[in-house]
């Protein structure tokens, strides 16, 4: 089956949504999606985006049983390592159940690879949930090494009340 | 210890961001993976559209490290985003040298972060911290951090240049 990966425009927010939840479903973790569409085209396609995002698109007839043309994407963006410098962050990969297998996962992927390589980036990094086993493998046969369990880094994080309160006690200019 | 300054990085400021990298480097046992240079950090933190922001507490000359430093902690920042919940302020390097440690320099940093997060309407500042480093998981915990990896089972994956340039290389 053809696909074509492409940079994703302003009108594809829509259906960029409607797989980040697919794929949070997935991840057992669909309550924790709180962003509307208008808020990703906001941060993804204003002057200083927050991401940059590539779907992989089939053509009408190949179309999803729902009707769907757009049926992989990928959301990255760049940052920083103060061992090396610039990196790319692959924060969300992602093909439609019915359109796996066909390469399409590894299309996005080494898409964002190549971007990285275009603005200098030594290192791709992502996280994965310890129990998805296809995507531990998927990432492991690519060369991924898992950071977590070879050298103890582990995700923290600050949020909701526990970020405020942190906020609130900051010293005054 | 009362008086110390914090203050958003300046371009002279890197050959002490640089020491203080290779010095946390060197404590989370991990200083040869260390290869970026002054030059570079100038570039990318400095230049036309910086990867990072950094701010870097100061004491005043009377107050000097040993060696007679009075740039003694800096802490490096991004944005990133989640798209479940948006833009996040990411944390890469947070560091105190260790004769200015408990003096309150570290919590007066995390929260400048912290009201920066919320400033700048971020809905969470997330960092990654080595298991083994017990210190710092408890200094974050007792502040309410939560460990992602342990609650909810991600682990972290890098792929370095080799594999990425084979990615890129058609068949």
């Amino acid at each position: 089956m053809d696909f074509k990966i492409r940079a994703a425009k302003q009108e594809d927010c829509k259906e960029i949504s409607r797989m980040i939840i697919e794929l949070a479903v997935f991840e057992k973790m669909q309550d924790q999606v709180k962003i509307s569409t208008q808020e990703l085209e906001r941060d993804g396609f204003c002057s200083n985006p927050r991401f940059e995002c590539q779907v992989a698109e089939v053509s009408e007839e190949h179309k999803s049983s729902q009707g769907y043309t757009v049926v992989g994407y990928t959301l990255y963006f760049y940052t920083y390592s103060t061992w090396m410098g610039p990196t790319v962050f692959m924060e969300d990969l992602y093909v439609m159940p019915e359109y796996r297998g066909k390469g399409i996962g590894k299309g996005l992927m080494s898409k964002v690879a190549q971007v990285g390589k275009e603005h200098q980036c030594s290192r791709l990094q992502l996280t994965v949930l310890d129990w998805n086993t296809r995507s531990l493998d998927f990432y492991i046969m690519k060369g991924a090494r898992d950071m977590t369990a070879s050298e103890g880094w582990h995700a923290l994080r600050f949020d909701g009340e526990a970020l405020d309160k942190l906020a609130a006690e900051a010293p005054k200019d | 210890m009362a008086n110390f300054i914090l203050r958003k990085a300046e371009p002279n400021d890197v050959s002490d961001i640089l020491r203080m990298i290779k010095e946390l480097a060197k404590y989370e046992e991990m200083e040869e993976q260390v290869i970026l240079t002054e030059k570079e950090l100038l570039e990318d933190g400095f230049g036309d559209h910086p990867f990072y922001h950094c701010f870097v507490g100061e004491v005043p000359k009377e107050k000097q490290s040993s060696e007679g430093f009075t740039v003694v902690a800096f802490a490096m920042y991004y944005f990133t985003y989640d798209p479940w919940i948006g833009k996040l302020l990411y944390l890469e390097d947070f560091y105190v040298m260790e004769e200015f440690r408990g003096f309150g320099m570290g919590s007066h940093i995390l929260r400048l972060l912290s009201e920066t997060a919320v400033k700048t309407r971020c809905s969470s500042m997330h960092f990654i911290v080595a298991e083994n480093n017990t210190p710092s998981i408890e200094f974050y915990k007792r502040r309410g951090a939560s460990d992602l990896s342990s609650e909810e089972g991600w682990r972290l994956f890098a792929i370095d240049k080799e594999d990425l340039k084979k990615m890129t290389t058609p068949k």
